[in-house]
């Protein structure tokens, strides 16, 4: 009996884990979806936005002794402004270039980015001092059998879920996302409609790297690990995440970013610890080679 | 011009390779002074710098002065075999103090062999780099003494008797976990589960939920202090209050005493500053006053290391093949070099037997551990 | 500039001066330092070989392969499993290195070609991702995370080679046979297939190219040269590790030839001969701290470039790429 017990709040513990990592995929992933989903670029550096979020208000926190939910605010605002200034910068230029060109200019912005972390903060990996942050974090908010739910991961889940919201509103809802969404079905016609597609363009970088930012602080916070490489590895699991869900679909990404960080956990947990990151590695080929749509996803033609 | 550029580029090279030539002696300290495991490399780094200087202000050896050359690998086997390269190759280096990883180690050991080039490691604990080349020495035991010496620690000691154990996937924390769980069978230890990560994991959750659920009396950590201390912190946030930690020098790291989750936590180490002899206390000092923290067993062994070298050349000069058999030649308790971290005497293979220690966190400070084993 | 002119229309004569230096080398009075800069020079000429390989796929075919260091990690395990476990003769394991490595191409590039650029990118990385976590963690195959040391040094006709500049003498030698086989094929019926293809897919599909067969020739051919390359490598280092096979591998052998010049043979190797080096002299530079980060400066090499000279330091001959280039933009497709 003991035992059903344990496994089943096992379970639920692995449920809980994964539910959480399938949160910050998500909102990696909605960073990935959208810029794809507008210039058909897969956007490298977006993971390592990501890091420079996390990066960023740990400094806020430990350096200049802001309050958490200062820094946090702040540090959103300056990861948009940075994805506007990383487009401007590079990507815009190359608007008619061959795909090609773009892809590698986006693999080169991050390694760039992340050897400047390296550079900046070094190699080693920072933890935020627990006496700054909200003791509120490190309570359990809910707890049944061995299984339990801290509010630190209360908090993560329920930013998550207001900030995909607000955006779904902003798509579906506002002028700028109608714009958006007739850009990334016909950005010359829409043009010719007379709206502004590099403003689009611009915009849509602003809030895919404040979301991209703001996962960058929640992990920190969750993990308490802040590195330069953090992004890498994250980054192209939001990849796979938004590809699961269907690449450019913001519900899509929502939902890929959640099955996949449950079968991580449950992976890791259940199957082999050793092949944990391929599992994520291996859902992505799967599903590009199989069903390149995704879960809910629109179809991808030969020349998306 | 790219014909210039390139010719300017072989030059530099080359220049570079024969800058220094002066009546000095070279002592190349190779070891990651950047990177992920730059911590460890910094007490290397200082404390050759330290013996360095007090060499230098006795006279040097036989009236040269010393000169400390710091190589940075980077703990990266491609980057160690061109470094252990540029030092083959200069035929002002005698001796190298170095690696620091087992698989910088690996990787830089047949080019000394070719070379002819004697080397001590202050930090390589691979059970298999003694074996692979006779010019390769190390003042540091090995790992698969380390993991027996912590099983019986933890029985003999502790009292453990279920054990779970969460090792990261390389060489240094699989032959740990290897020559760990030998012991523990022999003991009567069970180990409940063994649950792997990788150097870049920062979630662990996972793997701890399921040791939550066997309830183990304590868990093994053979990896490395920036995951172990976040290992800690997760565990503790899943709830786990009543698990014991420990590791193996690994974790021994001022990293961890940030973390005030990591209170109890014991590791081997091949030296602490309160248990070693004598001799040690005038190092022990000299490192204080200079950089204002107690040296840490790389500090140690690399300071021994430097000074064995140093020995090495005074005795039999600067010849590569005339300092590997004197090296070789210190092979018993009697001839052994005494050192700040005890004695060192090489076998046949150039490994060393050496005593190991247990320090714990209190209070958020490294003591040593009240029980000791012997 | 003009010299960059001059090396731009006629790179063979260039190459063979470059050639002539490279083997007389060994016998040039550099003091103590001869043997690092061989060791440093090897490293280039293997990097060469490697991006001559890799050339191929988004060179030729226009496909951006991020997979590449996959390949070249199945070559030096191959090699060196062969080498400890059979004593094999070099001679042997290049071959089978190279067939092992088109196997894996063409089990890899047959189900994923018809992906366009960006999903064939983000596939062929999670394949050298997962290549990398197989080989850390099959223990009873690779030694996972303790690596492969002792691999016994390659013997020629009896006489093991143990001295630096037999290594870069074989090197070279390999170098010579891969860009045979790589001017041999640009020059083909397979290379103006590829080109076609690289150009306009759907053009080419209507001319008659079997789309399908000639991108997975590509991509066994550069996947057998990286598995060549990678078998050398194990050879020559005499130890292996899966830290040494990571995605930065892929990149850094991307910058090269994006910075000689994508598509182009000549440029492929200059890139290499230029950037390789030019780790070596950094280290002797930068200080330690900088020294780590050195990628960013291939990460700006690789945004430069595309803003700036696409078409890299020596433009591909054939499709004069900046004109086509520039024509693109005028019509703003």
């Amino acid at each position: 009996m003991d035992s059903l017990l344990d496994q089943s709040s096992l379970f639920l513990q692995q449920l809980v884990n994964g539910i959480t990592l399938g949160g910050v995929y998500a909102l990696i992933a909605v960073g990935y979806t959208m810029v794809y989903g507008v210039i058909q670029l897969i956007n490298f550096a977006h993971g390592e936005i990501y890091m420079l979020g996390a990066f960023l208000a740990y400094t806020m926190v430990t350096l200049l002794g802001l309050p958490f939910f200062a820094a946090f605010i702040l540090t959103i605002l300056i990861c948009a402004c940075f994805g506007v200034i990383l487009d401007v910068i590079a990507y815009r230029p190359l608007r008619n270039a061959p795909r090609l060109a773009a892809l590698i200019t986006a693999i080169g912005m991050s390694i760039f980015l992340q050897n400047l972390a390296l550079m900046i903060w070094g190699s080693q990996i920072k933890s935020y001092p627990r006496e700054i942050l909200p003791k509120i974090f490190y309570q359990t908010a809910w707890s049944l059998g061995e299984a339990t739910l801290s509010w630190l991961q209360v908090f993560i889940l329920v930013v998550t879920v207001v900030s995909m919201a607000i955006l779904h509103l902003i798509i579906h809802r506002t002028r700028i996302g109608t714009a958006m969404r007739a850009v990334s079905l016909d950005k010359t016609t829409s043009a010719l409609m007379g709206i502004k597609v590099n403003r689009v363009i611009s915009f849509t970088f602003a809030i895919g790297s404040a979301m991209g930012g703001m996962a960058g602080i929640l992990v920190g916070l969750y993990y308490n690990a802040i590195f330069p490489t953090m992004g890498y590895i994250a980054g192209i699991k939001a990849f796979a995440a938004a590809v699961l869900g269907g690449i450019g679909s913001v519900p899509g990404a929502m939902l890929g970013g959640g099955v996949l960080g449950i079968a991580e956990v449950i992976g890791a947990g259940y199957l082999s610890s050793e092949y944990r990151d391929g599992i994520s590695y291996a859902v992505m080929i799967a599903v590009i080679l199989f069903k390149p749509s995704g879960l809910i996803g629109r179809q991808i033609g030969e020349k998306a | 011009m790219k014909r210039t550029a390139l010719f300017m580029l072989v030059a530099s090279v080359f220049l570079s390779g024969v800058a220094w030539a002066d009546s000095t002696i070279k002592i190349p300290v190779a070891a990651a002074f950047t990177g992920q495991l730059a911590s460890f490399g910094e007490g290397i780094k200082n404390a050759a710098i330290l013996r360095g200087e007090e060499i230098n202000a006795d006279g040097g050896i036989n009236g040269k002065k010393v000169q400390i050359v710091l190589e940075d690998e980077l703990c990266d086997p491609k980057e160690a075999a061109t470094v252990a390269t540029k030092l083959a190759n200069d035929p002002e280096v005698s001796i190298v103090i170095g690696h620091l990883c087992s698989s910088a180690s690996l990787a830089a050991l047949p080019i000394y062999r070719d070379a002819k080039l004697p080397a001590i490691s202050p930090a390589s604990t691979n059970v298999n780099i003694g074996k692979m080349s006779p010019f390769y020495f190390r003042n540091v035991y090995k790992d698969d003494f380390q993991g027996l010496f912590l099983a019986r620690y933890a029985k003999l000691a502790r009292g453990f008797d279920t054990v779970a154990v969460f090792y990261e996937v390389n060489d240094y924390s699989m032959g740990l976990m290897t020559a760990f769980m030998k012991e523990a069978k022999k003991l009567g230890i069970k180990v409940l589960g063994t649950e792997a990560y990788t150097s870049d994991t920062t979630d662990f959750k996972p793997q701890l939920t399921k040791f939550k659920m066997m309830k183990p009396d304590a868990i093994f950590i053979p990896g490395y202090a920036p995951q172990g201390t976040l290992i800690m912190s997760q565990a503790r946030a899943l709830g786990m209050k009543n698990v014991a930690f420990f590791g193996a020098d690994g974790l021994d790291d001022d990293l961890m005493l940030k973390n005030p989750d990591a209170e109890g936590l014991f590791v081997t180490t091949p030296f602490l500053p309160d248990k070693a002899g004598p001799q040690a206390a005038g190092f022990i000092a000299a490192y204080k006053k200079k950089y204002g923290k107690e040296p840490n067993w790389f500090a140690a062994n690399a300071y021994d290391g430097v000074g064995l070298a140093a020995q090495a050349i005074a005795t039999v000069g600067e010849d590569r093949v005339k300092i590997r058999d004197y090296l070789a030649s210190l092979n018993s308790k009697k001839k052994a070099y005494k050192g700040v971290a005890g004695n060192t005497y090489f076998d046949a293979n150039g490994d060393c037997l050496k005593d190991a220690f247990v320090k714990e966190i209190r209070n958020g400070r490294w003591v040593s551990a009240e029980k000791q084993l012997q | 500039m003009m010299d960059l002119k001059k090396l731009q229309k006629n790179p063979r004569l260039f190459f063979l001066c470059l050639f002539f230096l490279a083997v007389l080398l060994p016998w040039l009075p550099m003091g103590g330092s001869t043997n690092y800069v061989i060791r440093v020079l090897t490293t280039a000429v293997l990097y060469m070989v490697l991006a001559l390989g890799l050339n191929i796929v988004p060179g030729f075919t226009g496909l951006l392969d991020l997979g590449y260091v996959g390949f070249y990690g199945i070559g030096a395990y191959t090699s060196g499993l062969l080498a400890i476990h059979y004593n094999m003769s070099l001679w042997l394991i290049l071959p089978l290195a190279a067939l092992n490595g088109a196997i894996w191409g063409i089990l890899l590039g047959a189900p994923t070609l018809r992906l366009t650029g960006d999903y064939f990118a983000i596939v062929t990385f999670g394949f050298s991702e997962l290549v990398v976590l197989v080989i850390r963690n099959e223990l009873w195959l690779t030694r996972g995370p303790m690596g492969l040391p002792g691999i016994p040094p390659p013997t020629i006709l009896g006489h093991p080679l143990t001295r630096d500049w037999e290594f870069f003498y074989l090197i070279l030698f390999l170098l010579v046979i891969v860009l045979a086989v790589v001017t041999r094929l640009h020059d083909s019926r397979v290379g103006r297939a590829w080109f076609a293809i690289r150009e306009d897919e759907i053009a080419a599909q209507c001319c008659g190219v079997n789309l399908i067969r000639y991108k997975v020739t590509a991509f066994a051919v550069s996947a057998s040269i990286g598995a060549m390359a990678g078998a050398f490598y194990a050879k020559w280092f005499k130890f292996i590790h899966p830290d040494m096979f990571k995605f930065w591998e892929s990149i850094l052998i991307l910058c090269l030839i994006v910075f000689g010049g994508m598509g182009s043979i000549a440029g492929t190797m200059l890139g290499a001969l230029i950037l390789i080096p030019l780790s070596e002299v950094l280290r002797a530079v930068l200080p330690q701290s900088m020294f780590s980060a050195r990628y960013l400066i291939y990460g700006l090499v690789l945004v430069l470039m595309m803003r700036w000279r696409p078409e890299g330091l020596i433009p591909f001959e054939r499709a004069q790429a900046r004109k086509a280039w520039q024509a693109k933009e005028r019509l703003g497709l």
